[in-house]
């Protein structure tokens, strides 16, 4: 009750000059906004790329082209790995690895007959459904006889068939694929993102066609192999390792021409990134903070000397400095909190908006320790700034205070 | 100020008993309102000793004094000094803020009552005129039922019309037993009260009753009304004091100032 009096009568000496205090509270409003609705971005985009991950298995393994640039030597984009090179792995490491898939990614521009759409061009081999339990509901997925004959067949990704065919079934319908006919033998199921791709907007046809008779090269994207489990990772990866030196004819004590990521060392290096941004922000947010606690300092100060006054009158009436004190930190806290508050508000809605705005492109997740975060820094910058102004009024002199004009 | 030291009081002897009115009349510069700030442990003496209601001001914590200044003494100003943008039935709880009392509203209200304002309760300083700003600051002084009531010029910023309601009060006041120390210029506003103490340049030059004669010499002058309102008051009062010598050594004090400087 002593508490919510105390708020009472600090509104109260705010609504005294209410735009004033607005304006003072601007401060505290933007650098925690800011920090707020920049976080829920940051986190809901780790969350985002997080859960992502997940579906991409502990026991996967990707290997893309060119040395990865650590061990201070400079990055290089050599192209390297071949289809065969897949088969190597399996054949090798038979006890180890359960299946490989490699691929090709372009871009295309599938159509049939008016209607058209821009996709991912993905090219694999008949392991890739298995190997991201990605499956058909319509039709079937491409087979092995399909790579090796460099079919002209497709699987539509589940957005793109919606897009061309709507509710119409396009099972054995002809689409023309970067200028040249395909038939689709499969629809796949809704998905979303799988990885970094978004496989609904993917139309995915055989290896051997992507890369022969549609783009004409000679070298893969990348390689997933599957473990066959991930406690065995390591020799596993040893093992991959091997076979590729051996098929890339890398002499001993050479580097790897390619690179090998597990779904850890991504989340890793994803989580470093994550915190070099985190930092960045909390310092930029910090400066705004410290802005808008000087803001407030300033304001209370103001306050002081225009109710120097009011403050000898106060005093008169049997306020001690103590309450004098009080009276002025509690003002100061109360704009910070009110500050942080909305601050806090209008971070979240930002984030949010953000998220609608661009269709659930960008991810927005408001952790509750940001919340405490918030409210922690509100009271604190109240504090800190009301600090001095509440001395300085404390210590004024009541009989100069009331003849003060 | 530099190097010359001024003296606002030198050699102020001075003691009041409880219930009286007192008034005290001098030039700006005089030395009044530092002699009411000291009165009203506003402001400290720099030499000599301060009772209150027999207690030793001087050696007195910030806290105690603070709680004198919030139960036992009452202050009106010249400014009326309320907080704008404020009530005036909050304006009349400030000193109760401060006496931890629950129950504030009423007791605020009904010190609005007694000048006569509870219908003006909600209204702001900027919305109602001088004289009911000075009464809602008469309430505010009240409101603790203090012994003493310390007025500083409350009818300098006032017409005479207004002037006389204030003063109206202050007589309502000291009928039912309320010690009142008013400090003006004027001297139609000084004679008012049953005993006068005239200062100059930091000196009482002339501490004396008030007899009738002196004051009707003065009235003689006023405005029909204020003498009218003034009969009526003082038609019921006890009898003037009689004329306190400068140098009494009376036991009984209520209030004494014993000022070296």
């Amino acid at each position: 009750m002593f508490h919510l009096r105390i708020l009472l009568t600090a509104l109260r000496g705010l609504r005294q000059n209410l735009l004033r205090s607005m304006l003072a509270t601007l401060g505290v409003i933007i650098g925690v906004g800011a920090v707020v609705s920049a976080v829920s971005i940051l986190e809901g985009a780790q969350k985002d790329i997080l859960e992502r991950f997940e579906s991409l298995g502990a026991d996967q393994v990707l290997i893309f082209n060119g040395t990865s640039g650590r061990g201070g030597h400079r990055r290089t984009l050599s192209n390297s790995l071949e289809p065969d090179d897949a088969v190597q792995i399996e054949s090798e490491n038979a006890e180890l690895v359960a299946a490989t898939s490699p691929q090709f990614r372009g871009v295309g521009q599938v159509k049939y007959f008016e209607k058209n759409a821009y996709a991912n061009v993905l090219g694999t081999t008949e392991t890739y459904a298995k190997v991201n339990s990605y499956h058909v509901t319509h039709g079937r997925f491409l087979t092995r006889e399909d790579v090796r004959g460099q079919s002209m067949v497709c699987a539509l990704g589940y957005g793109v068939a919606i897009e061309l065919f709507g509710a119409m079934p396009a099972i054995g319908k002809t689409v023309k694929i970067n200028g040249k006919s395909f038939i689709v033998v499969g629809v796949m199921e809704e998905t979303g993102a799988l990885g970094f791709t978004n496989v609904d907007e993917q139309v995915i046809i055989p290896l051997t066609t992507a890369m022969y008779r549609m783009f004409g090269q000679r070298y893969l994207t990348m390689l997933v192999v599957q473990c066959k489990d991930a406690e065995n990772l390591v020799p596993c990866i040893d093992g991959v390792k091997r076979s590729l030196r051996a098929a890339h004819r890398i002499k001993p004590g050479e580097e790897d021409d390619f690179t090998v990521y597990t779904q850890e060392q991504i989340k890793q290096q994803f989580g470093d990134t994550a915190k070099i941004f985190a930092i960045v922000l909390y310092s930029i947010a910090g400066i705004s903070i410290i802005v808008g606690a000087i803001g407030i300092m300033n304001i209370m100060l103001v306050s002081v000397t225009e109710r120097t006054r009011e403050i000898g009158v106060r005093i008169a009436v049997g306020a001690r400095r103590f309450d004098i004190l009080k009276q002025f930190l509690a003002e100061a806290s109360t704009i910070s909190l009110l500050g942080g508050g909305l601050g806090l508000l209008c971070g979240w809605a930002i984030a949010n908006f953000m998220r609608t705005y661009t269709g659930g492109l960008v991810e927005a997740y408001t952790p509750m320790s940001i919340v405490y975060l918030a409210i922690t820094i509100a009271i604190l910058v109240g504090v800190a700034s009301g600090i001095y102004p509440a001395i300085r009024a404390a210590r004024l002199d009541p009989v100069q205070a009331l003849r003060y004009e | 100020m530099g190097d010359s030291v001024v003296h606002a009081l030198a050699g102020v002897d001075l003691s009041i008993e409880a219930g009286e009115f007192v008034s005290i009349i001098g030039a700006s510069g005089s030395g009044k309102s530092t002699l009411m700030h000291i009165l009203g442990c506003l402001d400290k003496p720099t030499g000599g000793t301060l009772e209150f209601q027999g207690h030793v001001i001087s050696g007195m914590r910030e806290k105690r004094l603070a709680e004198l200044r919030n139960r036992h003494i009452g202050f009106v100003f010249q400014t009326f000094n309320l907080i704008n943008r404020t009530s005036a039935l909050d304006n009349v709880i400030v000193p109760l803020v401060y006496t931890r009392r629950s129950f504030a509203k009423e007791q605020a209200r009904r010190a609005l009552e007694k000048v006569g304002l509870v219908h003006r309760a909600k209204h702001k300083p900027g919305e109602m005129s001088g004289g009911e700003c000075q009464r809602v600051a008469i309430a505010r002084a009240i409101v603790n039922s203090p012994s003493l009531l310390l007025a500083d010029e409350p009818t300098g910023n006032l017409d005479s019309r207004t002037g006389e309601q204030i003063m109206e009060v202050f007589h309502d006041l000291h009928q039912e037993g309320m010690t009142i120390v008013l400090v003006t210029h004027e001297m139609d506003i000084a004679v008012q009260a049953d005993r006068m103490i005239h200062m100059r340049d930091g000196r009482i030059i002339e501490d004396t009753a008030v007899d009738q004669h002196r004051r009707d010499e003065i009235l003689a002058g006023m405005h029909e009304g204020f003498k009218k309102v003034f009969e009526q008051k003082t038609a019921g009062r006890r009898p003037a004091r009689p004329a306190k010598p400068m140098n009494a050594g009376d036991a009984e004090r209520k209030l004494r100032l014993a000022n070296g400087e």
